[in-house]
């Protein structure tokens, strides 16, 4: 029992992570359409900028949080800038080799910058964590699924309470209208790009003291956060989070319990089985072809 | 000025522009292949700088058969496609009479019907076992291969730590396998039961698993070949925080500056198998110094096998009183009893140089040397 709980605990942890890239990866695709594949690298650039910040100029480590996520807003507003918006007309296909483009240009950049050591951080708090009978509660697990929860209570806040919110919405149902309707859609598109990289960069502040920082870390998140993607329904809020806690759930029971080296087969084998009997998702609605 | 003046003046400045110590003769090139780009880039810059130190070193005594050495270095690219091209640049040159070769066993493997086809002697660092069993005879090895390292490993924890029941966590990927098999050869034959073997695929997210197994088997003592340090990291610290004390013998790996920094307390207490340790002996902590008085920061193993492989091919080169491929390779396989930074060089007929490794002990996140462990066969 003691066993179970532990690894109940872990894969919910680790299942938060891709939950959070995989939010990233279905904003961006509600918006546009296109399917971001530079979503992990955001995760990457938000450690790195920790590095930066907390480990190499030595401020404090609720300075160097805020900088970070000020940082990966201007990145994604820059990304919207030069990857998205001078193809904005074209079809989906130019728009996600320019992703992956820009997630190559991104990866060689940093590894050029600061070599392939990869580098440790701290974790938010001191303590590592507390036990609680046979079962460990590591205090940045414990970080990441509190900050997943409020995350995702803003976002639902955001989008269902706001006018903004409403706006961004409109946007991801139908450009031509929401236009029509006066609603700025390229700025809309922009605010989308600054909150995935916001959060894909949280998601990678927060991970750092788990996984290292690395320029490799983002590609393995975000595999297994697209993946979460297409399980929960793929542009479905609801769906990314539930997709990735479950994700991570499967991953960390079926390691354990069947075989540690197929542990990344059977995140795999979900996908290919909701691809063959469910492609839409758990949450996704079912796409009619019209007459 | 007179005839005579001149004629001395002449005289005077071609006695200043004539070396005292050499002939004005070419240089003996030594081709290298190391990784200048790609991942592996930084691990090239420090092959570089071993070889480079050890060409210092030759040239300030007299250089080779009174000729001095010159590096002539290609990229490899970190990679198997880029190291064919890199050899096959430098083995186009025919004025070169051997080659330093790859660190990365893979690599050799790549570049080993190449080698065999120029019939040049290629010094490497590379640890898999087969790759001086492959009948290609101008691969000579300056770095103790796998099977030592296992050995060492099984020894060090059954005989040293008398400790008999063991885990093993490896990677799943050729260098972990390998590592693997030969540990559980090396435990079957010192009488120590294995209660678990675990492997993991590279660039886990999570070790919670492994950790819980290793809990489970009641094993004393783990031996590990994991590959990559972050997956290393995560592995030592959620051991700890489940509570699991098992005392700890690794590959290589375990001990680098960067598994340390990385583990942090972690990893305090473990042991690890090192094929180069400052302080191993004279010859080691000799270079050690030189390195550091050149390059201002501390050497590692990927200096430190390079400059061995300099040292020997022109001490060989030397003892040969030639430069034919033939000559060098017999020099070197006669090479016996040479201290180098790595450890005592013996060549078998395999071409193996080394045949035991250093175990060292991470002391409170500072790298000690324990001891060193030399077998006979």
């Amino acid at each position: 029992m003691g066993i179970a709980l532990q690894l109940l605990f872990t894969g919910l942890g680790v299942g938060s992570i891709y939950a959070l890239v995989a939010l990233g990866f279905v904003l961006i695709y509600r918006a546009t359409n296109v399917v971001n594949f530079a979503q992990g690298d955001f995760a990457m650039l938000g450690a790195f900028a920790m590095v930066v910040l907390c480990i190499d100029l030595g401020w404090p480590y609720w300075l160097g949080i805020v900088l970070s996520v000020i940082a990966m807003a201007l990145i994604g507003a820059l990304f919207n800038l030069g990857v998205y918006y001078p193809l904005r007309h074209r079809t989906f296909l130019p728009v996600i080799i320019s992703t992956i483009g820009a997630s190559i240009l991104l990866e060689n950049g940093v590894l050029a910058a600061y070599g392939p050591r990869p580098q440790s951080l701290p974790g938010v708090f001191a303590s590592q964590g507390f036990s609680i009978g046979p079962v460990f509660f590591d205090s940045q697990y414990l970080t990441i699924l509190a900050v997943t929860v409020v995350a995702v209570a803003l976002q639902y806040l955001f989008f269902e309470r706001t006018l903004l919110g409403k706006k961004l919405q409109a946007v991801s149902q139908d450009k031509e209208m929401a236009s029509l309707l006066g609603i700025p859609v390229a700025f809309m598109i922009m605010l989308t790009f600054v909150y995935s990289a916001t959060l894909g960069g949280l998601a990678g502040i927060l991970v750092a003291p788990i996984l290292f920082v690395s320029v490799q870390m983002g590609a393995s998140i975000a595999l297994k956060a697209f993946a979460a993607s297409i399980i929960g329904g793929f542009g479905d809020v609801t769906g990314a989070i539930v997709g990735g806690l479950a994700l991570g759930v499967i991953e960390t029971f079926g390691a354990a319990y069947i075989s540690v080296p197929y542990k990344d087969a059977f995140a795999f084998l979900v996908l290919f089985v909701f691809l063959l009997f469910r492609p839409q998702g758990i949450f996704g609605e079912r796409v009619a072809e019209k007459a | 000025m007179s005839i005579r003046a001149f004629a001395l003046a002449i005289a005077a400045t071609a006695c200043a522009f004539t070396p005292l110590t050499s002939p004005a003769a070419d240089p003996i090139k030594i081709g290298m292949v190391a990784p200048l780009t790609g991942p592996g880039a930084e691990s090239g810059r420090f092959q570089m700088n071993g070889a480079k130190l050890a060409i210092e070193q030759i040239n300030k005594a007299g250089g080779v058969m009174g000729r001095p050495l010159e590096l002539v270095v290609e990229d490899d690219q970190t990679t198997n496609p880029g190291a064919i091209l890199a050899f096959s640049k430098l083995a186009g040159d025919a004025t070169i009479p051997a080659f330093i070769g790859s660190i990365r066993s893979t690599q050799v493997h790549a570049m080993a019907p190449d080698i065999l086809k120029t019939s040049k002697p290629v010094m490497i660092g590379g640890t898999d076992p087969q790759l001086t069993r492959l009948g290609n005879p101008w691969l000579f090895r300056f770095r103790p291969n796998d099977i030592y390292s296992a050995r060492v490993i099984a020894d060090y924890g059954v005989n040293t730590l008398k400790l008999k029941k063991w885990a093993i966590v490896h990677s799943t990927d050729a260098f972990g396998t390998n590592g693997m098999k030969n540990l559980t050869e090396a435990l079957k034959n010192l009488g120590a039961t294995t209660a678990l073997v675990q492997g993991y695929t590279n660039n886990s997210q999570d070790f919670t698993p492994v950790a819980l197994a290793v809990k489970q088997s009641g094993a004393e003592v783990m031996g590990t070949y994991m590959t990559f340090e972050p997956d290393q990291g995560i592995f030592a610290k959620q051991l700890r925080q489940l509570g699991v004390t098992v005392s700890w013998v690794g590959s290589p790996t375990t001990a680098t500056t960067t598994a340390v920094k990385l583990a942090g307390p972690a990893l305090y207490g473990s042991f690890a198998v090192v094929d180069f340790h400052r302080d191993s002996g004279p010859a080691a902590k000799a270079f050690a110094e030189l390195y550091e008085a050149a390059y201002k920061s501390a050497p590692d193993i990927f200096s430190s096998w390079t400059y061995d492989a300099v040292t020997v091919l022109a001490r060989a080169m030397n003892t040969a009183k030639s430069s034919g491929p033939e000559a060098i390779r017999k020099a070197i396989l006669a090479t016996r009893g040479f201290d180098g930074a790595e450890g005592t060089y013996n060549f078998d007929q395999n071409g193996d140089g080394l045949h035991g490794y250093n175990i060292v002990r991470n002391d409170n996140g500072k790298i000690v040397f324990d001891k060193h462990v030399e077998f006979k066969d």
